[in-house]
């Protein structure tokens, strides 16, 4: 049910401008759903996570 | 043909797989077209791979082989699945990378294998306790740069 990709920003320039990727590390969840710019350590992936699938 | 690892980190490289218990299997996806990384990645992984027998790796073309992209949701080239092999079997993970993994990414490959190899996230029970109730897929797509 999970799928982690790495996305390397400048060869996929076009969905780095989707996700308005400004700076690096950015995790995009389920297409923009949520976008965390930074590291994000578990328990605020989780929390994420939370808020995206209860919605 | 030059390689793109030099002697000292394939002995570096040695060390860190040398725990290694289980096997990892690696699917390539590169492109005939528009890909100016793919010919160094596809070199990249091969010589990764030949560093330990607990490593195999399958080359496939992204346009020639779309019915097996399109079965581990691979859309860009080059583009990478590090998954799990046990015997015949092969096990997806998840875990995917989209562009060559050079520089401080080259890093997160050989973690990512070592991770794999181990057949355990390491992630707290709460998380897993989440993760395991999921009923719609989760994509996270983690930009970076090489540097």
């Amino acid at each position: 049910m999970v799928q982690a990709e790495m996305v390397e920003a400048m060869e996929f320039q076009q969905l780095s401008s989707k996700y308005n990727v400004s700076g690096v590390p950015q995790t995009t969840i389920n297409d923009g759903a949520a976008n965390v710019v930074g590291a994000i350590p578990e328990s605020n992936m989780l929390a994420e996570l939370k808020r995206i699938m209860s919605k | 043909m030059a390689t793109l690892l030099n002697a000292d980190v394939v002995k570096q490289i040695e060390d860190a797989f040398a725990p290694m218990k289980e096997s990892v299997h690696i699917l390539y996806f590169g492109q005939k077209e528009n890909c100016d990384y793919c010919d160094d990645a596809q070199q990249l992984l091969e010589e990764v791979v030949a560093i330990s027998d607990k490593l195999t790796l399958t080359i496939y073309d992204l346009d020639d082989d779309a019915d097996v992209a399109k079965n581990y949701n691979v859309d860009k080239a080059p583009g990478i699945v590090i998954a799990a092999k046990d015997g015949d079997v092969v096990s997806d993970f998840g875990v995917r990378f989209a562009g060559i993994p050079s520089g401080h990414e080259f890093t997160s490959l050989i973690q990512d294998i070592l991770l794999v190899s181990g057949r355990d996230s390491g992630l707290s029970q709460e998380t897993r306790d989440f993760l395991k109730e999921l009923t719609e897929p989760v994509l996270l797509q983690v930009f970076v740069t090489p540097t």
